[in-house]
């Protein structure tokens, strides 16, 4: 009896679905192209950048810690023009996510932190405001490192999707004490890194962790080897993910890992900070603000590490990668387009504000002038005492202009991210990960309607 | 004998309200207390869901690299690319060969602990029946990061068994995710079996023991026949969450080596989500809600057909 019952209520439950699900499809055929037309007028009406009149208030989502002291002073100084933070976890971490919710229904925040290599994702499907017609920001262009202005504006003159905010050069972090002592030389080529990574390991020791679930890193060793993984010819794009140089930092890494000559702890956990911490791990090529990562994972080891330039290709070369770095976007849909892009330009060039930003959260500027901040000059002491933005400064002027992201780097990093785990738990090569992820990736361009070779 | 006399006795319950309601003199009544209902049930069920079935039933239109998306009516197209990849199917095998050893491994616990705390013999029931119980008021991603602390092989205070077997490996993580879905929700199906235990009218233990039953025979032959529709609840429940399995397999990702963007079902439509492809996720959550409801009914369907012989 009980259970004829349920089975009752769970069927008309069904088919109550099923009917309101049929309704529904019925009558929004015609809402569809409604919407449609609408999203184009106010597209027309977007580009645009006239002040508005009487007060503003804006809203901007960002995960930058620390960041809502550097905008109270902005509201303080621009009563007219208030800025309300919204924080949220890392991009991939979950806000990219929100902000994809957010443009669909249509509530998406005046400004927004978006990493370069997600901005085309943003810019694909339409949730960018262009910023070409605010004459402040395009003046701005060169206050910027040119390779941070190629990345906002996807390198189309009169265009800019968003104010670059930070850069993220890379560089050796290495134990100088460890080196020291087993008098090893700082390795000064990616050859010298190998050699260096089996004298480590028979100490011990591993030379580094290979990041096997965050693909951004990889992304870096491929733009410093001259690599691309994609490409944009105004009317098809190409996914390169399988170039010669790509396929050159794979067949590295996967030498390396086929040795067991570095470890393969998934980076960003308790076990990783463990490695680093104890000693076992002893270089990481990272980006400038793994300098905060390290410090504090690795509380223990303060005073022991040093900076050097990223190895080299070949000897005497002098030529670095770049991992990470955001803009400040202005979404589709913001009222206040000149309001917003005014204060992204303050937010992203004033001294005030680009010092308290390295305070709070290591972000290194992607200004010229930034990078000779006093706050910049000053040695560090988790770096026994070294200068350490000095080697980033050099290295952000070493970052190739011409690295392209493409339209799905989430869908990218998650594909290549599983074969990746695969090629680390022994099955299948780096090279496969990215075989596939190619593959996949012209797949998903296909069923985006996004034009692409292949 | 027990079904019948179960069915009796609803049947009798059944005779009782009926002829207060045969005049339906009460509509407005019965509309004001079932339009609440009605109403969240519409917006925060069938229009859900009616919602994501259109937006599996369109395609993306573009013009140019950067050109803006158009949605456009394209049939079952996405419904072909669900059923041609070849990732969700594993994932649907994964979860399907987890849920035949969990359930059953998860609501034989939770039987036996209720039988345990509905036993005379048994001191200190409420401590154990909150003790049990305390897991599930856990939230699911702080239960999975402390396992996966547990399973760690360089920091978990059981050192000297993860560092040797490696949990968190491709053979093994599903079970180690399957003990921590055990652990969380044991207690959970334990109330639901106990509060069915406890609905059992004393005279019938009474009648047994006469009978000159033991504690274990009264178990075997009138308890667990009686609380069989709460097993079967509990089971319908258990097929549900397995399929959807998120939360575990989520937490594991990031540190585990095994555990893909496409390890469960759920998983995969988060992924596809954050591409974002709404329009293929929104096909492979129908498809996978479908899959929900044949599996929930061929089990009740079968249950069923085992109550009538």
């Amino acid at each position: 009896m009980h259970l004829r019952n349920r089975a009752v209520s769970v069927a008309l439950l069904s088919a109550v679905t099923l009917l309101s699900a049929a309704a529904l499809a019925g009558c929004s055929s015609s809402a569809s192209t409604a919407g449609a037309s609408s999203g184009t007028s106010a597209g027309a009406a977007s580009s645009a950048c006239a002040p508005s009149t009487g007060k503003v208030n804006l809203t901007f989502t960002t995960w930058v810690p620390g960041i809502q002291a550097v905008v109270d002073v902005w509201n303080k100084a621009n009563p007219n023009i208030q800025v309300t933070v919204q924080t949220g976890p890392n991009g991939n971490g979950g806000t990219y996510q929100n902000f994809f919710n957010q443009l669909k229904a249509g509530n998406a925040p005046d400004l927004g932190q978006i990493e370069y290599d997600a901005l085309p994702n943003f810019r694909v499907q339409d949730g960018l405001t262009d910023l070409g017609a605010c004459s402040e920001v395009m003046a701005a262009k060169s206050d910027f490192v040119n390779w941070t202005w190629n990345q906002v504006s996807f390198g189309e003159a009169g265009h800019v999707y968003g104010v670059p905010q930070d850069a993220g050069p890379m560089a050796l972090f290495y134990r100088k004490d460890l080196f020291t002592k087993n008098n090893i030389p700082v390795p000064t080529t990616w050859d010298e890194y190998a050699a260096d990574a089996v004298k480590i390991r028979a100490l011990g020791g591993y030379i580094t962790n290979f990041s096997q679930s965050d693909v951004n890193q990889f992304a870096g060793l491929v733009w410093q080897a001259g690599g691309s993984w994609f490409s944009n010819d105004g009317t098809s794009w190409s996914v390169n993910l399988t170039s010669p140089e790509s396929t050159k930092v794979a067949n590295y890494w996967q030498d390396l890992i086929s040795k067991k000559l570095v470890s393969s702890v998934p980076p960003w956990t308790s076990e990783w900070n463990n490695a680093y911490n104890t000693g076992s791990d002893w270089t990481w090529v990272s980006a400038v603000w793994g300098a905060n990562s390290i410090s504090s994972g690795a509380p223990d080891t303060s005073g022991d590490w040093a900076v050097a330039p990223m190895p080299q290709w070949q000897a005497g070369q002098a030529v670095a990668g770049d991992w990470g770095g955001s803009s400040t976007a202005v979404f589709k849909g913001s009222k206040h387009v000149y309001e917003a892009a005014k204060f992204a330009l303050w937010l992203n060039t004033s001294d005030e504000a680009l010092t308290m930003l390295n305070k709070a959260a290591n972000l290194y500027p992607a200004t010229t002038a930034g990078a000779k901040l006093p706050a910049l000059a000053a040695g560090v002491p988790f770096y026994g005492g070294q200068a350490i933005y000095d080697v980033f400064a050099k290295a952000s002027g070493e970052v190739s202009p011409s690295f392209t992201w493409g339209p799905t780097m989430t869908q990218v990093y998650a594909d290549a991210s599983d074969g990746f785990k695969a090629a680390v738990s022994g099955k299948g090569t780096l090279l496969d990960a990215l075989t596939s992820t190619q593959a996949s990736t012209i797949a998903t361009l296909k069923s985006q309607a996004i034009p692409v070779k292949g | 004998m027990t079904t019948t006399e179960i069915s009796t006795r609803a049947g009798a319950a059944r005779a009782t309200i009926r002829p207060r309601r045969r005049p339906l003199a009460h509509k407005k009544a019965i509309a004001f207390f079932v339009l609440p209902f009605g109403v969240l049930f519409a917006l925060f069920y069938a229009l859900p869901v009616g919602y994501a079935v259109w937006q599996s039933l369109l395609v993306v239109q573009r013009v140019g690299t950067f050109g803006p998306a158009h949605d456009v009516f394209g049939g079952l197209s996405q419904y072909s690319q669900v059923f041609a990849n070849g990732p969700f199917w594993t994932s649907v095998e994964r979860v399907l060969l987890f849920g035949v050893v969990q359930v059953p491994i998860m609501l034989g616990l939770a039987l036996l602990f209720a039988l345990l705390l509905d036993s005379p013999l048994l001191r200190g029931k409420k401590f154990f029946r909150l003790a049990f119980f305390v897991p599930y008021a856990v939230p699911g991603v702080v239960a999975a990061i402390m396992w996966g602390f547990l399973y760690s092989p360089a920091l978990s205070p059981f050192k000297a068994v993860t560092g040797r077997v490696d949990l968190l490996s491709a053979d093994l993580v599903l079970w180690a995710m399957a003990n921590v879905v055990t652990w969380v929700y044991v207690g959970y199906n334990m109330l639901i079996i106990y509060s069915s235990l406890l609905a059992i009218p004393t005279e019938v233990y009474e009648a047994a023991r006469l009978d000159g039953a033991g504690q274990v025979r009264i178990a075997w032959s009138v308890k667990i026949p009686l609380v069989m529709p709460a097993i079967v609840l509990t089971t319908v429940f258990s097929i549900i969450g397995t399929l959807q399995l998120l939360a575990e397999p989520q937490v594991f990702r990031s540190f585990s080596s095994a555990v893909t963007s496409t390890f469960t079902p759920n998983l995969t439509v988060y992924s596809t989500s954050s591409v974002p492809d709404f329009h293929l996720a929104a096909a492979f959550s129908v498809v996978l809600a479908l899959a929900t409801f044949v599996l929930s009914f061929a089990f009740l369907k079968f249950t069923q057909r085992k109550g009538v012989q």
